[in-house]
């Protein structure tokens, strides 16, 4: 999947706006949004959400796990842990992306929510790699991994799925020589 | 000595920093380095107010409700207390002042300065004002003689003086102090203090000791010492009863000693060893504030208390001991726990203390826990409640001092003052001026920028405003045409009150308008074409919109706040003194449009015991609400009377105890309190951007938990939140018809619910009761629910409360159309259209909107009984339309007789179909002039049949019933125009075809039936 995918998906989230202007309820086939009503927070998806706010009809509310205090918190807990920790929100890597380019401006603090998110996802990742690491060195034949979001599987997947493919010829590839062969590997 | 040193928390950046006591005792108040005087409510205060007096503050004085502080712009300013508002300068010096002092009544200020010289200003008139010239160095501190006599100060040189105020002369100067250049270099700050009341003594730190200087012979009598206290002593302060010395020092040491023993009775360590420079006893004498100069702030507290418990342990003592101590000695010497055993002899030699004295002090502490107990502790709390929650009091009005209340009935409360809804207090430098449904107006009073930006919930009303606030706007409000602002007048500039007209047409978009001097604008609002403005003068002036001046009238009080909605405006104002934390409040209620009148006559406005008004609003369909300090939503509930309804507790809601809800409108349909959650706060910070969330409402019933109270709640709430749909008809707004049938289909079944419980409860009576607010169809339904139920008795009341709700409309009827233009019977259209009036005269009328004939235009229980609307009556049979059903049963000169006929005979099945269609004639034929002889025996015959089956089933005990159950038939017969006339047919021909028609139509009429059983 490319990661444009995971974020069309990531997009039918639903987010808090603050609509300026006045509509009554719109009836779609993904289901009934609205009705908007000027001051009056609502939600609605976030490609909506972004639609309004380029067309400057809405202020969006960030989600509540978009603070600095609370992704510090995860930050610490993701490092001190060694499997993964559960995330605020299954597309948070997306959501932040998206609602930091486009509504930096409603979201308080947003350049260090930024760098927060980013050495979260990063710390993840090297947890993701380190895990494969070890799960190809010691030629286990499953893994499990809990927590995991759809970015990061398919940052992963590629690579993961190709290389184990290889390798799997590889060793296939081997193993009409002999047990012989192997030992002396070793 | 028990005392309790609370932890130090954070007061103001690091420096030198000050700290008093209010006279109450309740607020401490500090003043430090970054130039803020912050007032504390108890040292756990985690929002202390603040006042901004200057770049920093030397030194701080509180008396009187004024706040004297000197500042770094070389001036003495003063301030009211609580509120902080500039009072005019005291005093100017050529360089910054470094210590301010009050004389014991407050009507004197001592500063002295870092120019050499002592200033004494009259408070009430700063031109009356004494220099004492004659230090050689910037003054150190000054101290006032309690008797007004002299002044003490020391000085940088040495030097401490005694001066004479009067002459203005030096009496008597003491080299003490170690010189140095200036007051930042010197060692200690050698703050004296002068022993309040008995005036006896002068106390001046030296070095690590205390020394005492005997008033008038000016002798060196005692000095004070501690063997543990190795640093200078910075500051010295005597309890309010003069009894005890404390002293802060160099590395924070805090000591404190009797002074009649010379004994140090406590002896306490700041937490940090941070030096202490600023020390105050609090006026109960229980406690002892300190602030450091890293701007820290402490507290020792049960200071007092020890003065009692070590009484009592002595007096054990006294008889566990074989003791031949004299027993004032013994309770003289209670107050030394800390003393040693061989200092005893020593105490009795030199301060022999009669034990009246000890008595009178004991009584004092006593008699001040007595009358804080009194009230003045909760009363003052409440006051600062109000002043927290945004209408800050007037300084005038704190309480007398608490130490000695001369009356301890019912202390009058402070009166509120007067605020903006939707507004956050002014003293804030980033504050909102006003949140609506309409939009937001947002203040901004720093250093850079003296602003005011308005903003649109709805981008398309207006574009976004950003005004520079040249003219101190304090107060706004805004609406969908124009934004009103307005300034209290100052010395030179009248109040102003300024009009940004929008939505104007013309291209001049802004007024402005003078009060008349000495007038200052107190609340303003703006309503649909018109604008108001409470006065200080207790008027209430209305402008047009355009800035026409239109008409005055005077309030009978003290205006709090003032809102409109359309064409209404109502105004909160004070009424009389409230009392013991209550406010006394009026509300009156107007109309200013094109028929004005007043609606409510200035009655008082219900509160919550001990609170105060918080906001005061329109729902957006016009009903008056207003909120409590408590967190109480109340509403108008015009149907009974004007009274005031609770809807919602928002208290309730609430995580924590210091968390409240900021309300900013209210919605009646749909159900929405929107307000803005504050975290530890009464109001939001602009910063970040509040976010609004929506509560619902709940009446305060009782036994809400169950599903009665429940359905209970439900339902009035509903009846509540449903009458502005009979306000807003009855002031000829559109009505949204749609939302109003919603609404009372909504309460019927609330009804029917609830009488259906009650049935299973098997609570008739109760059952009873709810039929009586059902309207009449939903009564048949009842019926037939209760005669399912095999409840006969229930059913027969029931029905024959049908009967009388029939009546009931019958003479209503009447009324309406007394009213009404004479429409025949088939001019539905017309009465179509009339029919949002009549409703509302009949609801005005009637008090009870549930007993409307609500079948007329809505279809309550539409899919229960369908189309069910129909009264029992034959004379609507041929009528497609069931709006007039009722209109034959008026008693109008021409129908009554045949309506009343018809009635009757439809009770009389017993009577053969050719008697009955005798009595009958006249009517159907009346009802349905353009039918034939033959088609009138066929319509009667369709009708007796009808009758006649009903009777058959329902037998003699149900005969009552037969109303209800006419009406499905006969709505069967309106529709199935077939069926109809394969009965007629019946009727003449009777072949056997149609027979099988006929049999079906029976088939059917059974099977109706079978639901009885």
């Amino acid at each position: 999947m490319d990661p444009s995918e995971v974020e069309f998906l990531a997009e039918k989230e639903m987010v808090k706006i603050i609509p300026n202007f006045s509509l009554d309820k719109i009836y779609l086939i993904g289901g009934d949004l609205g009705p908007f009503n000027p001051g009056l927070p609502v939600d609605v998806p976030v490609w909506l959400a972004l639609n309004l706010k380029q067309r400057q009809k809405c202020r969006i509310v960030p989600p509540a796990w978009m603070d600095v205090e609370k992704l510090e918190e995860m930050r610490e807990l993701e490092r001190k842990e060694d499997t993964f920790s559960p995330v605020p929100s299954p597309y948070y890597m997306e959501l932040t992306k998206v609602l930091l380019n486009h509504a930096s401006d409603n979201i308080p603090k947003a350049d260090e929510i930024r760098t927060l998110v980013k050495d979260i996802w990063d710390t993840r990742i090297a947890k993701l790699r380190l895990s494969a690491d070890s799960f190809i060195s010691q030629l286990e034949a499953h893994a499990k991994l809990d927590n995991l979001t759809l970015m990061e599987i398919n940052t992963i997947r590629a690579f993961l799925l190709d290389s184990l493919n290889c390798m799997y010829k590889l060793r296939s590839n081997l193993q009409p020589g002999s047990s012989k062969k192997q030992f002396t590997d070793y | 000595m028990p005392c309790d040193r609370k932890p130090m928390r954070y007061g103001h950046s690091e420096g030198h920093t000050e700290v008093c006591f209010d006279e109450s005792g309740k607020f401490l108040v500090t003043g430090g380095n970054d130039g803020d005087v912050r007032i504390w409510d108890g040292l756990d205060d985690d929002d202390p107010k603040f006042i901004t007096v200057g770049e920093k503050v030397y030194s701080l004085a509180l008396k009187n409700g004024k706040l004297v502080t000197a500042s770094s712009n070389n001036t003495v300013q003063i301030h009211t207390f609580p509120d902080g508002e500039p009072d005019g300068i005291l005093t100017r010096f050529t360089t910054n002042a470094t210590h301010v002092a009050f004389n014991g009544s407050g009507s004197r200020v001592a500063a002295g300065s870092s120019d050499f010289m002592v200033k004494v200003v009259e408070v009430s008139d700063s031109s009356q004002q004494k220099t004492l010239r004659g230090h050689e160095a910037p003054v150190l501190s000054v101290t006032f003689d309690p008797k007004d006599d002299f002044l003490a100060s020391a000085s940088c040189d040495g030097s401490v003086v005694v001066w004479n105020i009067e002459e203005q002369s030096q009496l008597i100067r003491w080299p003490l102090l170690q010189k140095t250049n200036d007051v930042s270099n010197a060692p200690s700050l050698c703050r004296l203090a002068w022993q309040p009341a008995a005036a006896e003594f002068l106390a001046v730190p030296v070095e690590t000791k205390v020394h005492l200087y005997e008033r008038g012979s000016w002798n060196h009598v005692s000095t004070l010492s501690d063997d543990l206290l190795t640093q200078l002593v910075n500051v010295v302060v005597w309890s309010p009863c003069g009894r005890f010395l404390a002293a802060g020092g160099v590395g924070g040491s805090l000591t404190v000693w009797d002074v009649s023993s010379k004994l140090c009775v406590e002896r306490q360590k700041h937490e940090k060893g941070f030096t202490v420079c600023g020390l105050a006893w609090s006026p109960s004498g229980s406690q002892l504030a300190y602030t450091d100069t890293e701007g820290c702030l402490g507290l020792l507290d049960g200071l007092g208390s020890s003065g009692s418990s070590s009484a009592a342990k002595d007096f054990d003592d006294l008889f566990d001991d074989d003791d031949d101590r004299p027993m004032d000695e013994g309770l003289s010497d209670g107050h030394s726990p800390g003393k040693k055993p061989h200092e005893d002899d020593e105490d009795e030699d030199d301060f022999h203390v009669p034990a009246t004295g000890r008595a009178r002090n004991r009584g004092a502490i006593l008699d001040d826990e007595n009358s804080l107990d009194a009230g003045s502790v909760t009363l003052s709390r409440d006051k600062y409640d109000v002043a927290d929650g945004g209408a800050v009091l007037p300084a005038a009005a704190a309480p007398a001092p608490p130490l000695r209340p001369a009356y301890e009935g019912p202390l009058p409360t402070a009166p509120q003052k007067a605020f903006q809804p939707g507004s956050t207090p002014a003293h804030l430098t980033h504050r909102f001026m006003m949140w609506n449904s309409v939009g937001i107006i947002r203040g901004y009073n720093d250093e850079e920028d003296n602003a005011v930006d308005v903003e649109f919930h709805d981008t398309a009303v207006h574009h976004a405003m950003h005004l520079t606030n040249s003219l101190g706007h304090t107060m706004a409000d805004l609406s969908q045409e124009a934004v009103l602002l307005a300034c209290p007048g100052t010395d030179e500039l009248a109040s102003k009150l300024q009009c940004l007209h929008f939505s104007s047409w013309d291209t001049n978009k802004e007024w402005m308008v003078d009060l008349p001097p000495g007038e200052d604008v107190r609340a303003l609002c703006l309503g649909r074409r018109w604008a108001a403005v409470a006065t200080s003068a207790l008027m209430l002036r209305l402008f047009s919109i355009g800035g026409v001046q239109r008409e005055m009238f005077s309030l009978p009080g003290n205006v709090v706040s003032m809102v409109t909605h359309g064409e209404q405006l109502l105004i909160v104002y004070h009424r009389a003194p409230g009392f013991d934390g209550d406010q006394a409040l009026g509300v009156q209620l107007l109309q200013v449009g094109r028929r004005p009148k007043q609606l409510i006559h200035g009655e008082p406005l219900p509160l919550s015991p001990r609170t105060h008004l918080a906001w005061l609003g329109f729902s957006a369909e016009g009903t008056p609400c207003y909120v409590d300090s408590d967190g109480v939503v109340r509403m108008l509930n015009r149907s009974l009377g004007n009274t005031w309804t609770p809807v919602c507790n928002t208290r309730e809601t609430c995580k924590s105890k210091s968390d409240h809800y900021w309300v900013v409108g209210i919605h009646e349909n749909p159900q929405q309190l929107r307000c803005i959650p504050c975290k530890g706060s009464r109001y939001p910070p602009t910063l970040p951007r509040p976010a609004v969330a929506i509560l619902p409402f709940k009446l305060p019933l009782c036994q809400t938990s169950t599903e009665k109270g429940l359905m209970e709640e439900q339902y009035w709430r509903s009846v509540l939140f449903h009458n502005h749909f009979s306000f807003l008809s009855s002031s000829g707004y559109e009505v949204d018809e749609e939302q109003q049938t919603r609404s009372q289909k909504e309460q019927q079944e609330l009804l029917m619910k609830m009488f259906a419980l009650s049935c299973k409860l098997e609570r008739e009576f109760r059952c009873v009761e709810l039929a009586e607010l059902m309207t009449q169809n939903v009564v048949t339904l009842a019926v037939r629910y209760a005669a399912r139920s095999r409840r006969m008795a229930l059913a027969q009341r029931l029905s024959e409360l049908a009967l009388e709700k029939a009546n009931q409309m019958q003479e209503e009827e009447p009324e309406e159309e007394e009213e009404e233009p004479e429409s025949s019977a088939g001019d539905t259209c017309h009465m179509k259209g009339d029919a949002p009036f009549t409703r509302d005269t009949q609801v005005l009328g009637s008090g009870k909107p549930s007993s409307s004939p609500a079948h007329r235009a809505t279809s309550i229980l539409d899919n229960m009984a369908s189309g069910r609307k129909s009264s029992p009556l034959a004379g609507s049979v041929g009528k497609p339309n069931k709006g007039p059903v009722l209109k034959p049963l008026a008693p109008r000169p021409k129908t009554k007789p045949r309506g009343g006929l018809t009635r009757f005979t439809a009770f009389r099945p017993k009577t053969g179909f050719q008697l009955w269609l005798e009595e009958n004639r006249k009517s159907i034929s009346a009802d349905q002039p353009d039918l034939e002889e033959t088609d009138v025996i066929k319509e009667a015959m369709g009708r007796f049949r009808t009758l006649t089956a009903e009777e058959r089933l329902v037998r003699n005990r149900m005969w009552v019933l037969l109303p209800a159950v006419l009406n499905p038939l006969k709505h069967n017969n309106n529709n199935n125009k077939g069926l109809f006339t394969s009965r007629l047919a019946v009727a003449s021909v009777g072949t056997s075809l149609i027979l099988s028609f006929s049999r079906f139509a029976i088939l059917q009429q059974q099977r109706d039936m079978m639901i009885y059983k």
